[in-house]
């Protein structure tokens, strides 16, 4: 193996962490700033200009709060959890592409840092790791209120994770690859999110689901569980499940970017490939805003709605949307697709409407 | 995939789709007229029937030699649909009876069905496995469809155990058998052993597959679950287990054993002859202590499988095994018809929370109920070996066989055993007819038509044994 | 001794240690976590073996799936975490003398066998493992009928599943 390859992989493997972690840092100010402003306040603004300074004052008094393990825990695993939970959280996006080919010092270097065959799948492995983390901070605590949150959170994730997974399958099957490179190649004229737009709506409730974000934020429902797994964490420990969750945020809307909304593709990226990252990352600012902008807009559905949803809305919805994606490509009418799944997505929506006004009747 | 495919796997193929079909009716179908469902699971199996008779065989294998249809196969499914007329029969009424009438249950028993035809025409080693589990599991929660009954859900969770247990004993067989032959299809397996590159591997890998079947069908010393299984089941399950189980557990064992396997009978005949004689013995010995009558039948039926097995000694000897195997067949007919007679009339005395299952239950049955005696005591006397009876018949033919294979010392103690074994049959008719006693029988129409075609069938067929015998001849010998 | 080496001994000795932990500790969740090791280990085996679909699904379901699904079952019905009985019983030397003579006569019944010693026939390169494990699976011509009896396998367990856990109300 080629030394200068190797060192290619480590720079580009330190700049993406880099890039997850300061992303992490300022989208923590970029949601404290957009909540003010949705609920018509101001915001942290006295930090640096405009405030850009919080995230390093969080840091610095995160870093010297002190840390508590409880006399009970399960002192190995306590400290493993967080590490656990943040590993996949920033390894997730190293399947991504960030653009096409590029030359820089001679070399042509391509600008993701593992172009697997089995890209999507990795993702689909790596998320589904994410659990043990969480699971394990809740049980290793000894604590009744950590535990259920970490059980909740588990059920959660397992029970989104199929919809999730199903989600997947239409833009596989349309790109015919699992590399994220020929997937994004693939949205050419038309985006996924085009083509597909239900199973891109799947794809983005479920992700919500899998990253514990309002209105699924079941696992640290305050008013019931305290703070949920994290409830005996505090100092940097703390600092990582935090950290966890955002870089997840992140990383799941650049996979949602790359999937469904052309990736790295743009007006003008064929000429000047170096637009790519730029072009990928307004897509992710938007998405997180999106993200953000539910959590400031729904409150948190009930758990066992959750569940339900999951299981009796979500998960069939998928299996039809997969099985009309199948059947367009399979009669060469991609025309039919959106036209289809379309239609069976607005029949669930009345579906739902009715049991939840049926219900209200039955109460009232 | 082409339509000839599809054709030798037609009967299967509409009975599984009947049993998702059914799944969906069901649903539709309100509680407390789950007798729809059941007349429902009963035209399916009918028509899956009547399409195994139909098909002209044209034996030949389909899916790249994955299954095979075949004179045998045709035989064994039209039994084994006839099995699952007669279970769904038993239970129509008797899970009303016992409270636990639910749609599952026929769907259950149609997939388990679908598990054992495919048993039967299976020509590799993968469709074998999947066939096993597909019959295994719908099993497993039949056993414990009485739940939250205690003895319901011990039997299930045991058999669910053991059973899990015993493929797993089959899946390392298999594995070893593909890594000595390169291959899971069983001509492939032929052709390899013939060229003699097999080896040990392979006899390893036969005698694991052989221990995975020897669970399946009860043989001893892998019978410890039956007592406690047949006894804590749904007695209408426990009957259509007893039957189907065995057939397709049996039908496997020629495939794989009498086909693919016959280069190893130096290795395996003296195995097959200990298992079987083994079987035979302890089966009829335990047998002897039982006072209730689920657990009497449950050893009955390990005694039996003792019998059966019997056929597959000479599996080495070209020239014995089709008259053995062909004996052995005809030996499942007679003790499938038996069978579901003798559940018949334990079901037709059964009560609720286990009771009227002690052979004291029996006392006076013959003053009362002549009819259901007499039935009883043809059950009683075919089990046993004695004329006039399909049970004699099919022993004669056994140890004829047998005999001809040069294994005298077999069929002395299949003689033997089933002597003893009359000690403890005759017993179930001393009672009915010496002691007084006053029992209370259910009369339900299918249960009445199960018990009395099946007393029918088992003296008449008896007398005239002959077309039966070459039916089950032709179908085997279209194998070798 | 190559890196590829190393890295094969290194596994094999973690994936074994692992497995030996399974069934020696006595807190029932660390013998969850021992496992997801070493079916980690296997998934690592897999890499080396150049079969990098195995690898993922072998994350995805073992690890992602069943093993989660093990956790969640004893953290909801167990209450105490540590196995209280002996771990072994009085018949433990007779079981450990069975283990040796399989392992033992199983190890010299396969002497002979060339599996161990033959060299498997390089991969084709250039083709598409994964495309072709695909097709293979729906393919008439393979595997579509395992496959098929596969899902009715599983439905049939769904259906016993549900019906057994079902509560009526």
């Amino acid at each position: 193996m080629d030394s200068a390859l190797i060192l290619e992989w480590v720079i580009k493997s330190a700049i993406l962490i880099f890039v997850l972690l300061t992303g992490f840092a300022y989208l923590t100010l970029f949601e404290r700033r957009a909540l003010a402003r949705i609920q018509v306040r101001i915001g942290p603004n006295r930090a640096g200009p405009f405030g850009l300074l919080q995230p390093v004052a969080d840091g610095l008094k995160l870093i010297f709060k002190e840390e508590l393990t409880p006399a009970e825990a399960d002192k190995v695993l306590f400290t493993l959890a967080p590490v656990v939970t943040v590993v996949p959280a920033l390894i997730l996006a190293a399947v991504i592409p960030w653009g096409r080919d590029v030359t820089l010092f001679g070399r042509q270097v391509s600008l993701s840092v593992a172009d697997l065959n089995v890209g999507v799948l990795y993702i689909m492995a790596v998320s589904s790791i994410a659990v043990y983390g969480i699971v394990l901070a809740g049980w290793s605590s000894n604590n009744k209120y950590a535990l259920l949150g970490g059980l909740r959170s588990s059920a959660q994730m397992i029970s989104y994770e199929l919809a999730l997974g199903l989600a997947f399958v239409p833009a596989i099957l349309l790109a015919d690859s699992m590399r994220m490179v020929d997937i994004v190649e693939a949205q050419h004229p038309w985006w996924f999110v085009v083509i597909q737009p239900v199973g891109t709506a799947i794809f983005l409730i479920a992700t919500l689901a899998e990253v514990n974000r309002a209105p699924f934020d079941m696992p640290e429902a305050e008013q019931e569980l305290t703070a949920g797994y994290h409830t005996e964490y505090s100092g940097m420990k703390f600092a990582l499940f935090f950290m966890a969750e955002y870089a997840k945020m992140i990383v799941i809307s650049s996979i949602a970017a790359t999937l469904f909304f052309g990736g790295y593709l743009g007006p003008g990226v064929d000429r000047y490939p170096w637009l790519g990252p730029l072009y990928l990352f307004i897509k992710i600012v938007i998405l997180l805003f999106g993200m953000i902008w539910l959590r400031a807009t729904f409150p948190r559905i009930r758990y066992d709605r959750l569940m339900a949803f999951g299981w009796k809305v979500l998960l069939p919805l998928a299996l039809a949307v997969t099985f009309i994606t199948a059947l367009g490509i399979v009669l060469e009418m991609l025309w039919l697709i959106p036209v289809l799944s379309l239609a069976a997505g607005l029949f669930t929506v009345a579906m739902v409407h009715r049991a939840l006004r049926r219900k209200a009747y039955a109460r009232a | 995939m082409t339509q000839a495919d599809l054709y030798t796997l037609l009967p299967l193929i509409v009975l599984v789709i009947w049993a998702c079909a059914l799944l969906l009716v069901d649903l539709l179908i309100p509680r407390g007229r789950k007798g729809i469902t059941a007349f429902l699971a009963a035209l399916g199996l009918a028509l899956t029937l009547g399409l195994t008779l139909a098909q002209v065989s044209a034996a030949g294998t389909a899916f790249q030699g994955m299954v095979v249809l075949d004179g045998f196969a045709r035989f064994v499914n039209a039994l084994l649909a006839l099995t699952g007329l007669l279970g769904v029969g038993l239970a129509y009424g008797y899970v009303r009876r016992m409270g636990i009438e639910r749609g599952e249950y026929y769907t259950l028993l149609l997939f388990s069905v679908a598990g054992m035809m495919l048993m039967a025409q299976a020509a590799d080693l993968i469709v074998v496995f999947l066939a096993l589990e597909l019959l295994s599991i719908p099993l497993y929660i039949l056993a414990a469809f009485a739940r939250p009954k205690e003895t319901s859900e011990e039997a299930g969770l045991k058999y669910f155990l053991l059973g899990a247990f015993a493929t797993g004993f089959v899946v390392y067989g298999i594995a070893l058998t593909f890594g000595a032959t390169g291959t899971t299809s069983l001509s492939g397996i032929i052709a390899a052993a013939s060229n003699g590159d097999a080896g040990l591997l392979l006899t390893i890998g036969a005698a694991l597959i052989l221990v995975g079947f020897g669970f399946k069908v009860a043989v001893v010393p892998f019978h410890m679950w039956t007592p406690d299984v047949y006894q804590g089941a749904p007695s209408a399950v426990t009957a259509f287990m007893a039957a189907g189980a065995k057939i397709a557990g049996f039908a496997a064992l020629l495939r794989v054993f009498g086909l693919a396997f016959s280069s190893l009978s130096a290795d395996l005949t003296a195995i097959l002859w200990t298992l079987s004689a083994l079987t035979m013995i302890v089966g009829n010995i335990l047998a002897i202590a039982q006072t209730n009558i689920k657990r009497l039948l449950a050893y009955s039926s390990i005694a039996h499988a003792g019998y059966i097995l019997m056929a597959f000694v000479p599996f080495g000897n070209a020239e014995v095994l089709p008259v053995s195997v062909a004996a052995g067949v005809f030996y499942l007919v007679a003790y499938t018809l038996t069978n579901f007679g003798a559940w018949a009339v334990v079901i037709a005395l059964e009560k609720a929370e286990g009771r009227g299952l002690d052979l004291d239950d029996y006392a006076g049955l013959g003053r009362k109920y002549p009819a259901l005696a007499a039935a009883m005591t043809v059950f009683m006397l075919s089990l046993t070996g004695v004329p006039p009876t399909l049970g004699l018949v099919g022993k004669f033919y056994l140890f004829r066989a047998v005999i001809a294979g040069g294994f005298y010392g077999l069929a002395v103690i299949g003689v033997l055993t089933s002597l003893i074994s009359a000690y403890y049959y005759l017993r179930v008719v001393v009672i009915m007819y010496m002691r007084e006693g006053e029992p209370e029988r259910v009369s339900e129409p299918w249960l009445n038509l199960t018990w009395a075609a099946s007393a029918l069938a088992v003296v008449l067929i008896s007398l005239v044994p002959a077309p039966l015998f070459a039916w089950a001849s032709q179908a085997v010998f279209a194998l070798f | 001794m190559t890196p590829l080496q190393l890295v094969f001994l290194l596994t094999a000795a973690l994936t074994l240690v692992a497995a030996f932990r399974v069934v020696t500790t006595r807190n029932l969740v660390h013998a969850a976590l021992w496992l997801v090791v070493t079916l980690f280990g296997v998934a690592v085996l897999f890499v080396l073996l150049n079969a990098p679909f195995l690898a993922v699904v072998q994350v995805v379901v073992y690890i992602g799936a069943i093993a989660v699904l093990f956790i969640f079952a004893i953290m909801l019905t167990r209450r105490e975490m540590r196995d209280q009985g002996a771990q072994l019983n009085k018949g433990w030397w007779a079981a450990a003398l069975v283990s040796l003579l399989t392992f033992g006569g199983l190890f010299w019944l396969t002497r002979s066998w060339d599996g161990f010693t033959r060299t498997a026939a390089p991969l084709p390169t250039g083709q598409d493992t994964l495309s072709a494990l695909g097709k293979a699976l729906v393919s008439p011509d393979a595997f579509v009928l395992p496959f098929e009896i596969a899902s009715v396998l599983l439905l049939a367990a769904l259906v016993g599943a549900v019906y057994v856990a079902y509560r009526e109300k």
